[in-house]
């Protein structure tokens, strides 16, 4: 089993690196701090949380996506033909985004993430992967008044998104995902969300994953296979039923499950870990699967969010010792 | 018919916003900063009456978070560590630890202070058990129904003690009951343990929703009262109840809360009755959209002034 993350950490730890973001950034907002004092601040962080999985012995890091106010805003700024807009709720949380609004065909005019990834990348000598909104994701949960179509904004998005992962592959990235949480909700339209992620995932050398977290996939599992990504990213602890609807459907791509909450402060026991690693042993092999908490840890404190992923770690390493 | 109201929070004067943060530092005694709630409670009371209004609230000088301002006075409960809200924003999540229990009541002796001031009803606002549910980490119980039923019987105590103590308005509001459609029976079994018995007239007051999954659960909700935002969906709410013969009273909010701008009575007289198409002017409860917290003091009593001069206008019309 590899141990990674889903993407996101706490910015701010008040029993560990720092809570000093908060302030940084109201002072960059009132332009008492300079781009680079900030991004100085944001590297600092991203070397913590690197540091902090390197600790707890996972296999693939994140840089714990300190930069990131949500999963669109930090891409939709650097396009052209978005606005941002107020804040609406992300999906079942009581967490809020701000939704992009699209006026016009959106352009990628350049990489965005690219420098993040690098500076990331050279703090740790483990593999790192870069994350990216799902194509699908972004159209739906962002306003479209230019195409006024979910299928051309969808593909506009997946073009985009292409040239961006290509970026980041020529940076050196081994592992590129991409969060679709928008399929675990009312009716996605599943053929369209394939067909998207195939279009991003085209001729990229490097891995590829596809991301789903919150919601319940239902009896979407299936087409979700067809989706031409190397991983598939399941969360377990959401809907109790996906790891039910895994025993039906025919097991294409390698999993990546989400077996830790990452929306509740309740740690998991080692042996309850065990028990759901006992559970999808039936299921598949384990050698073939990535594990992780079922969502990004942002919705934790940074105390629980540690202690997360160090139970993960000790979960998988006690179970291959057994 | 058509009595005017408001939602539940009220802005707090820049003098309270200074002596609660000068209290969290440690520089301000807490009886000093409990005094200058009392008299920011006092003056929204006193401003409330002069408006015209209805019926009052309290305006919640003395409560920061909806949740947290229970969890903080509830058994059973722990506070977490910084937890991101959005942009910048970060608060303190509540985790249920343990039992819940109500070592004393929450909000009876602020209900008893604001409604000695005014003869008008003051309505007791409580948080309800789904919501305090949804917004809390669960660390103790064995799943979401044990947490909020759990939460309700507690919540139920508070309103029975508010009724007792001379409430005939008890609110208790369920914002969260719209992010989860699914889980709507739940919140149903959990807001009927709370008014349970209860002879005031109970409210819920349900925000951000989205109403075509809830919509027909909404005449099974256990209150007397639903309390919805009318103004900032331009009304388009109104279609959803037209022609259904509604079994309950109905909060109409009637003006934004999330902009400056105040609109003008003419507006709400306009849709105002544009509501009396659909419903009767009886089961019309007229107040913003939701509470006005976020606004400036002035700003919030320009919205009320429009809520009630615009529901006094059709009133004055209807009896013509
Ligand atoms: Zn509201």
């Amino acid at each position: 089993m590899i141990t990674t993350t889903v993407g996101n950490f706490p910015k701010v730890a008040e029993d560990a690196y720092t809570t000093k973001v908060i302030g940084a950034i109201s002072r960059w907002q009132r332009k008492e701090l300079t781009d680079s004092e900030l991004e100085r601040v944001f590297q600092e962080v991203t070397k913590a949380v690197i540091q902090e999985q390197e600790t707890a012995g996972l296999d693939l890091l994140t840089d714990g996506q300190v930069r990131w106010e949500d999963l669109l805003n930090p891409i939709a700024r650097k396009l052209e033909g978005f606005e941002i807009n107020g804040l609406s709720r992300w999906f079942d949380n009581n967490i809020y985004y701000r939704r992009p609004i699209l006026h016009k065909a959106p352009r990628w005019t350049g990489p965005i993430l690219v420098r993040d990834y690098q500076f990331a990348a050279q703090c740790t000598s483990r593999p790192l992967k870069a994350i990216l909104p799902g194509p699908y994701t972004f159209a739906k949960m962002s306003e479209d008044r230019y195409y006024k179509s979910e299928q051309k904004f969808t593909r506009a998005m997946a073009e985009i998104l292409h040239q961006e992962a290509k970026a980041l592959e020529h940076a050196g990235a081994p592992f590129i995902q991409f969060d679709e949480p928008a399929l675990g909700f009312a009716k996605p339209n599943m053929a369209l969300a394939v067909e998207a992620i195939g279009i991003v995932t085209q001729g990229l050398k490097a891995k590829t994953a596809l991301y789903t977290y919150f919601g319940a996939l239902n009896g979407n599992l299936g087409s979700l296979m067809r989706a031409k990504v190397d991983v598939i990213g399941l969360d377990l602890v959401s809907s109790p039923k996906t790891i039910m609807n895994l025993k039906h459907v025919p097991i294409k791509k390698t999993l990546a499950l989400g077996c830790l909450d990452g929306r509740n402060t309740k740690l998991e026991s080692v042996t309850e870990l065990h028990a759901l690693f006992n559970v999808i042993r039936k299921i598949l092999p384990l050698e073939q699967i990535y594990v992780n908490p079922n969502t990004g840890l942002e919705f934790l404190p940074h105390e629980q969010a540690l202690q997360k992923i160090q139970r993960l770690q000790e979960a998988v390493v006690s179970y291959g010792e057994r | 018919m058509l009595l005017t109201t408001s939602v539940g929070s009220l802005p707090k004067p820049d003098y309270l916003t200074q002596a609660r943060s000068q209290t969290r530092r440690g520089e301000m005694d807490p009886s000093r900063l409990r005094q200058l709630e009392q008299r920011a409670t006092g003056e929204w009371i006193k401003a409330q009456e002069e408006l015209g209004i209805d019926i009052l609230v309290d305006g919640e000088q003395y409560r920061g978070d909806m949740v947290a301002y229970f969890a903080e006075h509830l058994g059973g409960f722990k506070q977490s560590g910084l937890v991101r809200s959005y942009g910048n924003r970060y608060y303190r999540k509540p985790i249920l630890a343990g039992k819940i229990t109500r070592p004393k009541p929450v909000t009876v002796d602020w209900w008893r202070f604001a409604q000695k001031q005014t003869r008008k009803p003051v309505k007791g606002m409580l948080t309800g058990p789904y919501t305090i549910m949804d917004w809390s980490f669960n660390e103790h119980f064995p799943s979401r129904r044990a947490a909020s039923l759990a939460i309700a019987r507690v919540i139920h105590e508070e309103a029975k003690d508010l009724e007792r103590a001379g409430a005939q308005y008890i609110q208790i509001d369920e914002p969260a009951i719209s992010t989860r459609p699914e889980e709507m029976d739940l919140a149903i079994e959990a807001l009927g343990l709370v008014t349970r018995g209860l002879r005031a007239h109970t409210i819920t007051h349900i925000c951000y929703g989205d109403f075509k999954t809830i919509g027909p659960k909404l005449r099974r909700l256990p209150v007397d009262q639903i309390d919805l935002e009318f103004a900032n969906r331009g009304f388009e709410l109104l279609a959803f109840f037209k022609g259904k013969r509604f079994p309950k009273a109905i909060g109409l909010g009637v003006v934004d809360v999330h902009n400056h701008r105040v609109e003008s009575t003419k507006e709400v007289v306009a849709n105002l009755k544009k509501a009396l198409k659909v419903f009767k002017p009886d089961q019309i409860y007229v107040d913003p959209d939701c509470g006005l917290k976020t606004r400036t003091p002035e700003e919030a009593k320009e919205k009320l002034r429009v809520v009630v001069e615009a529901a006094q206008a059709v009133r004055q019309e209807l009896m013509n």
